[in-house]
C-alpha cells in the first residue's frame, strides 16, 4: 500500500502542479466491484491555500464483473457534474499503465455520506420518502439531457430509436454466450421472449446509466442525495432501461412495489415522466423490467465464470453469481410464466 | 450452481491466509462480511445441495416422461424418452451436476418445442417444473 501511496503521490505532483502534496490515509474501499477503489487525502497549496481534499482512486482490476470502459465512466462524471447533478467532481484520468501499473481515475470523495444497502429492508430509514424522489428526479433529467449538447453524444450504444432495444439485447446475450458455463434454461427463456415481443422504438436516444438503482448513489444524514456512482455501463439508448433496471425486484427490497424501500412504482413512474417529459408506458417498461433481470443474470453469470476461473477471487464475485444470480432466475421464471398463461 | 461450495470455499480460505487487512481496515471489513455470509450460505448448502440436485434431476426427468408423448418430433420424443429413463450416477454433486446440465439442455430444446407449436398446456407444465427450479435454488442468506 506505501509503494503505491508514494506512486500516487509523485502522479498528483505533476498532474495538479503541486510539488508539495502529500498522500495519506490510502485505504481500499468495498464497493463498486468493478474496479479497485481507494480513498485517501491530499494535502497541497494551491493559489496560496493550504488544500486538504478528500479523493477516491478507482483503478483498473486484473480482472471485474463486466469489462467495463473506464474512459466511459470519467467522461459521464465530466458531463454530469458541470449539468449540476449529484455526482463527484471528476480529478484526473490516466490511460496509461505506467503511474499506477493499470489505468485509473481519480475524483473527489463526497464526505459525510453513505449508501444503501440491498440487502437492508429500510435503507433510507425515515428519509425514504425524500431520498425516493430525487432518486427519480435525476434519473429523469439524466433522461432528459441531450447527449451531443453534454458531449456524450459518442458513447457506445444505439443511435437509433428503433435499434435501443435489440442492441442491448445482443450485448448481453453475447455475454451469456460467452460466459455461460451452466445451462440456464429461464436465462434462455428470457432471452426468446424479449426476442418475440419487441418493445416500441425508444421516445428519443438518452445517455443511459446503465446501473441506476438503490445502493449505487450517496445520500447524506439529511437524506439529500449528494453523488450518483458506478457510470461505467454508462451508454446510449432508451431511458426506459434505467427505469426499467432502477425498479427491478432485486433492489426493491421487502416490497417489491416500493423500489429500493423508497416510495411506491407508480409515484416513482409520476415524477421520472415529469423530470424527463417522456412517458413511462406500461407495455413498454415491461419490456424493459424482463430485460433487466436478464441483463442483472449475464452480469452474475459473467461474475460467476470469473470467480470459478480463478481470475478474481473477491468474494463479491462468488455472491453475484450465486445469490443474486438465483434471485434473477426466480424473478424471471416467475414474470415469463405469469405472461405465457 | 456456479461457482461451486468446493470452489467458494478454496477460493476463501486463500484469501484468509494471504490476509484481508493488507488493504486497508474498511475493506477488509466489508470482505470480511461478505465472507461469512458466504460461509454461512455454504453451510447450508453443504446441507441440501444433493438433495436440491438430486430433486430438480428427477423433477425434469418426470416432466420429460409426461411429455414426450405428445411431441410430434420423433427424435425429441426419443431423446426424452431416453433422459426420462436414465439416473444419475450418484450422488456426488459432480455426477448429478453432470446430469443436470444435460437434462436442462434438453429441457429448453423441449420448451422451443412447446412455443413452437402454441401448445400451452405443454408451456405451462414446463414454467411450472422451472419455477419450482428456480425458488429451490434461492440462497438462504438468514438463519
Amino acid at each position: 500500500m506505501k509503494e503505491l501511496e508514494d506512486r500516487l503521490c509523485s502522479y498528483l505532483r505533476v498532474k495538479l502542479g503541486a510539488p508539495d502534496l502529500v498522500v495519506t490515509g490510502l485505504s481500499r474501499i468495498p464497493g463498486g466491484a468493478s474496479r479497485e477503489t481507494y480513498r485517501f487525502r491530499a494535502h497541497y497549496s494551491s493559489g496560496g491555500k493550504k488544500l486538504d481534499r478528500g479523493l477516491i482512486l478507482r483503478r483498473d482490476p486484473t480482472a471485474s464483473l463486466i469489462e467495463t470502459e473506464r474512459t466511459t465512466e470519467y467522461r459521464a462524471y465530466e458531463a454530469f457534474y458541470k449539468l449540476g447533478l449529484p455526482v463527484p467532481e471528476p480529478i484526473a484520468l490516466e490511460l496509461g499503465n505506467e503511474a499506477l501499473e493499470r489505468p485509473f481515475f481519480i475524483m473527489s470523495e463526497v464526505e459525510n455520506c453513505a449508501p444503501g444497502t440491498i440487502l437492508s429492508p429500510d435503507p433510507y430509514g425515515e428519509h425514504r420518502e425524500k431520498v425516493g424522489k430525487q432518486f427519480f428526479t435525476v434519473m429523469g433529467k439524466i433522461a432528459a439531457a441531450d447527449p451531443k449538447k453534454i458531449g456524450l453524444g459518442e458513447l457506445e450504444g444505439a443511435k437509433d430509436v428503433n435499434a435501443a432495444a435489440m442492441h442491448e439485447l445482443a450485448r448481453w446475450e453475447k455475454v451469456i454466450e460467452e460466459d455461460e458455463r451452466e445451462p440456464q434454461p429461464i436465462v434462455r427463456a428470457a432471452i426468446r421472449w424479449l426476442k418475440k415481443n419487441p418493445p416500441p422504438p425508444a421516445q428519443k436516444i438518452s445517455v443511459v446509466h446503465g446501473d441506476y438503482r438503490s445502493g449505487n448513489f450517496l445520500v447524506d444524514d439529511a437524506g439529500n442525495i449528494r453523488a450518483i456512482l458506478d457510470w461505467e455501463m454508462c451508454h446510449l439508448g432508451n431511458p426506459l432501461e434505467d427505469l426499467g433496471w432502477a425498479i427491478d425486484p432485486l433492489w426493491a427490497g421487502p416490497d417489491p412495489h416500493k423500489p429500493g424501500g423508497m416510495i411506491p412504482r407508480a409515484e416513482g413512474f409520476r415524477i421520472w415522466e415529469e423530470a424527463s417529459g417522456l412517458k413511462a408506458e406500461p407495455k413498454e417498461l415491461l419490456w424493459w423490467e424482463i430485460f433487466a433481470s436478464l441483463k442483472g443474470a449475464a452480469i452474475w453469470i459473467s461474475a460467476a465464470l470469473e470467480y470459478a476461473d480463478g481470475r478474481n477471487s473477491d468474494p463479491i464475485n462468488a455472491f453475484s453469481g450465486w445469490y443474486t444470480l438465483a434471485v434473477h432466475n426466480k424473478v424471471l421464471a416467475d414474470r415469463l410464466a405469469e405472461l405465457d398463461a | 450452481m456456479r461457482p461451486e461450495i468446493g470452489t467458494i470455499l478454496g477460493l476463501t480460505a486463500q484469501r484468509i491466509v494471504m490476509g484481508l487487512g493488507d488493504q486497508g481496515a474498511a475493506y477488509a471489513q466489508g470482505s470480511a462480511g461478505l465472507i461469512a455470509i458466504l460461509l454461512s450460505a455454504s453451510a447450508k448448502e453443504y446441507e441440501r445441495g444433493a438433495d436440491i440436485r438430486f430433486t430438480e434431476n428427477a423433477e425434469i426427468r418426470a416432466l420429460f416422461a409426461e411429455l414426450a408423448p405428445s411431441v410430434a418430433d420423433a427424435g425429441l420424443r426419443r431423446e426424452l424418452q431416453d433422459a426420462a429413463a436414465a439416473k444419475d450416477k450418484s450422488l456426488r454433486i459432480s455426477d448429478l451436476n453432470e446430469g443436470n446440465y444435460a437434462l436442462r439442455r434438453l429441457l429448453t430444446k423441449l420448451q422451443i418445442d412447446a412455443e413452437e407449436h402454441g401448445a400451452r398446456d405443454r408451456r405451462q407444465r414446463i414454467w411450472a417444473v422451472l419455477k419450482a427450479m428456480a425458488q429451490r435454488r434461492l440462497v438462504q442468506l438468514g438463519p
